[in-house]
């Protein structure tokens, strides 16, 4: 027992406190489960429940469009159809929210089984603009049937997450700590107990070479749009329990942009870029309205924020960051603080000796 | 050293000294007490922009006249004003409700404009328990909640000016069937036809419905249906097949800046038909500016108008045609609202939010759209306004040289309904049809 612990630990130390970018993920993620200790505000507890649902829509965005490549401009029929399936379940049928939302986010898969394969005959800008349309199509569906979907009004009522906001934002936050840990595993291309995200990469990079390679590109890319409009149901549900309404609003243009716009910020093809840019845009912003001056100009500091970063750091925040407090061994990979001289496993040189 | 040096090394000596108590000494002030009110729209928008001019009307009307009167302390009016952004974002709605009332702290909320937002605003509203008084959606869903969930919703209610949607479309019918009398009196048209020209939107739906069904019952030849995009900044050609359809009336419906273009080409191209409905920009004088004049003539739904509906509606229109250069409209609801939720606190003598909910319930206030009661709790809409004859009713507005003239009620029965005989306010003029369209049409006869 005591050498596996110290086994543990000294993977723990190797794993995560020797790479300045994974303490500082824990530290952010120890923060977020500290949040209602620190500042049990109301208001701070909206607004960061709503930022780790949104983490989650990103994320799985940043899961099928940056890794694949597969553009989807229209990442809001994912959550849109759990959002709904959601909603109808709980307000028509009564069922609880434990089911509604596992049930959304399998409707989620199948949405994006129905997007995902017309898409595989498509690339590009092609794809882009037919992934644009699948929502508007959505709300047209909405609209014709107003007594089941409450047309323009979508469904309200939806029964909440649980009793209290505290609760709340703790359900929120272990769905979207778990999720993103899973996109994350399954979009690491050094992991060595799942291969997908080399093959992803690949997939993205040249897909001919990729099948020519003997991957079966036509089957993975399914997968994707299959999990991303898994997990990007999961927020869609999680969304309709937390707002307790459903309705068109989550389908529109604005609200497919969303999530490209947090991600390119964070960081593209990262998983983790997705989040980062959602936990620091979305509660900027709407802290930033706490001003009367900021509520007017918020927009305005958002875009000025966005061709900043853009500028600066195209890469995104997330990347610029690591690139200035990581460096990777050229020998063997690892990655080491930046301060290092030498590499902490096979002691080689981190940079070339002026 | 010198004497002088020496004083004034004392005197600095002294400040220093004394600095931290002055500093830790706040002065003397009268600390008058507040009502925090959250004003709460699209600000960016002119419905949010109009409901803070009425907020701030009232407001400042109120604080100069020394305040409210709670339980025999005078408070002052404090406004908070909250940008829902809800025309694009109901979560920046839900966002903006709950900093009203968690951040700044308010008594009460006053605003609203899309209804799925003012549906998710309610459930922040019912979850911190703090009245909310929606004076821009009009949707009856709002108040039936309230039937269905008393306990829960009851803090709501619709404000002064806004009516319940299903009395709006009654409305509209009224206006339409002012404009056929008047073709049948001037023009000896006996069935005038009606062009139904609404935009491509589902609220529309049903009134296009309605009015397909309703016309000919009317006494009215329905002659086509067009529906542009609510966006659509040409309708030339929409325009041109009404006129050759020979319809008399165009029955409109637009809430988004197709308005603006129908009502432009309508006076550009001076098509033989009245253009009456809803075309919510006409209510603003910045529509005469963007139609270039051109929609002079049309006639709309509004809430207020430039005739006495109650001895303070004229003084109030004056007043903010004067401050802030524009008709009022949405600002009307939002004016009486704040008004009303004065006197109900008054009455209460406190703060406490059950006891302001028992007497909102019991209003009967003259605000400058009309009379305002609410309906009862065992109405299927609770807490909703009363509509009708001796409450409030609403006004048809006609374009007329730059200004606005009220031509309806007109004092005669409403779809067969007598009891709006004789409910015409002071200053309501006749309503006239288009002087190119009575040429048109006189000239074939």
């Amino acid at each position: 027992m005591g050498s596996y612990l110290y086994r543990l630990y000294r993977g723990f130390q190797g794993e995560i406190l020797a790479v300045p970018g994974r303490v500082i993920a824990l530290i952010f993620v120890t923060l977020l489960f500290l949040l209602p200790h620190i500042i049990p505000h109301p208001l701070v507890l909206k607004i960061f429940s709503l930022a780790a649902l949104f983490a989650i829509f990103a994320a799985s965005w940043d899961f099928l469009s940056g890794f694949t490549g597969q553009l989807n401009l229209g990442h809001a029929l994912f959550f849109g159809v759990s959002a709904y399936s959601a909603a109808l379940l709980n307000v028509h049928l009564g069922v609880p929210p434990w089911a509604t939302i596992p049930i959304g986010a399998i409707a989620g898969v199948i949405a994006g089984l129905l997007v995902g394969i017309p898409a595989l005959r498509l690339r590009g800008f092609y794809l882009a603009l037919v992934t644009l349309a699948f929502p508007i199509i959505l709300i047209g569906v909405i609209f014709v049937f107003p007594d089941i979907t409450g047309g323009e009004l979508g469904l309200f009522g939806v029964d909440r997450l649980s009793g209290s906001r505290v609760l709340d934002y703790y359900i929120i936050l272990l769905v979207a700590t778990a999720s993103i840990l899973v996109m994350w595993k399954l979009t690491d291309g050094r992991s060595k107990i799942v291969r997908t995200g080399v093959i992803l990469h690949a997939i993205r990079e040249d897909e001919i070479t990729a099948r020519a390679s003997g991957i079966n590109t036509v089957r993975y890319k399914l997968m994707v749009f299959s999990i991303s409009g898994f997990f990007a149901g999961v927020a869609g549900g999680l969304y309709a329990h937390y707002i307790r309404i459903a309705g068109p609003s989550i389908l529109e243009l604005f609200f497919s942009f969303q999530p490209i716009i947090w991600t390119i910020f964070g960081g593209i093809v990262t998983i983790y870029g997705a989040v980062a840019g959602v936990f620091i845009l979305y509660p900027l912003v709407e802290l930033v309205r706490l001003h009367p001056v900021g509520e007017i100009y918020r927009i305005v500091l958002m875009v000025l924020i966005l061709i900043v970063v853009l500028l600066f750091m195209p890469q995104g925040i997330t990347r610029w960051v690591r690139d200035h407090i990581e460096e990777i061994c050229p020998r063997c990979k690892l990655i080491n603080i930046r301060t290092r001289r030498y590499c902490r496993a096979c002691r080689a040189p981190l940079r070339a000796e002026k | 050293m010198s004497r002088q040096v020496k004083v004034m090394l004392a005197v600095v000596a002294m400040l220093v000294v004394l600095m931290p108590v002055l500093v830790a000494c706040p002065p003397v002030v009268e600390e008058v007490p507040t009502i925090r009110i959250g004003i709460i729209g699209p600000m960016k928008f002119t419905v949010g922009e109009h409901t803070w001019w009425g907020a701030q009307m009232a407001a400042d009307e109120i604080n100069a006249a020394g305040g409210v009167n709670v339980g025999g302390v005078m408070h002052q009016i404090e406004l908070f004003k909250a940008d829902s952004n809800e025309l694009l974002s109901v979560v920046d709605a839900v966002s903006a409700m709950e900093r009203l009332i968690t951040v700044d702290e308010v008594d009460f909320v006053i605003g609203g404009a899309r209804t799925e937002a003012v549906l998710a605003k309610q459930e922040v509203m019912a979850d911190h328990g703090v009245i909310f008084i929606n004076v821009g959606s009009a949707h009856p869903e709002q108040c039936m909640r309230l039937a269905a969930d008393y306990e829960r919703y009851r803090y709501f209610f619709r404000g002064a000016a806004v009516v319940n949607s299903r009395y709006l479309g009654k409305m509209i019918f009224a206006l339409v069937d002012m404009v056929a009398g008047e073709i049948r009196q001037e023009l000896g048209i006996e069935t005038p036809k009606v062009a139904i020209m609404m935009e491509k939107a589902v609220w529309t739906d049903p009134i296009v419905a309605a009015a397909q069904a309703k016309l000919p019952k009317m006494g009215m030849e329905v002659v086509g249906v067009w529906r542009p995009s609510p966006i659509a900044a040409d309708v030339t050609a929409e325009l041109t097949a009404i006129k050759d359809a020979g319809a008399h009336i165009i029955m409109t419906a637009y809430l988004g800046p197709v308005g603006v273009t129908a009502s432009r080409q309508w006076g550009e191209l001076e098509i033989p038909a009245a253009k009456v409905g809803i075309n919510t920009d006409a209510q603003s004088k910045r529509h005469w500016v963007a139609t270039g004049g051109k929609v002079e003539w049309e006639v709309t739904f509004n809430f207020i108008g430039p005739v006495e509906i109650t001895p303070k509606t004229i003084p109030f229109y004056t007043r903010f045609l004067e401050r802030f250069g524009d008709f009022p409209y949405y600002s009307a609801g939002v004016y009486d609202s704040i008004y009303l939720l004065k006197e109900a606190i008054e009455r209460a003598g406190t703060l406490e939010t059950y006891a302001v909910i028992d007497e909102l319930k019991k209003t009967d206030f003259l605000g400058v759209g009309g009379r305002v009661v609410f309906t009862g709790i065992d109405s299927p809409y609770p807490h909703d306004l009363v509509w009708g004859p001796g409450y409030i009713t609403g006004l048809g507005i006609q374009w007329r040289d730059g200004e606005l003239v009220v031509v309806w009620p007109d004092g005669r029965a409403v779809l067969g309904d007598k009891a709006w005989e004789g409910i015409r306010f002071e200053g309501t003029v006749d309503y006239k049809l288009p002087p190119w369209m009575v040429e048109f049409w006189k000239g074939r006869q």
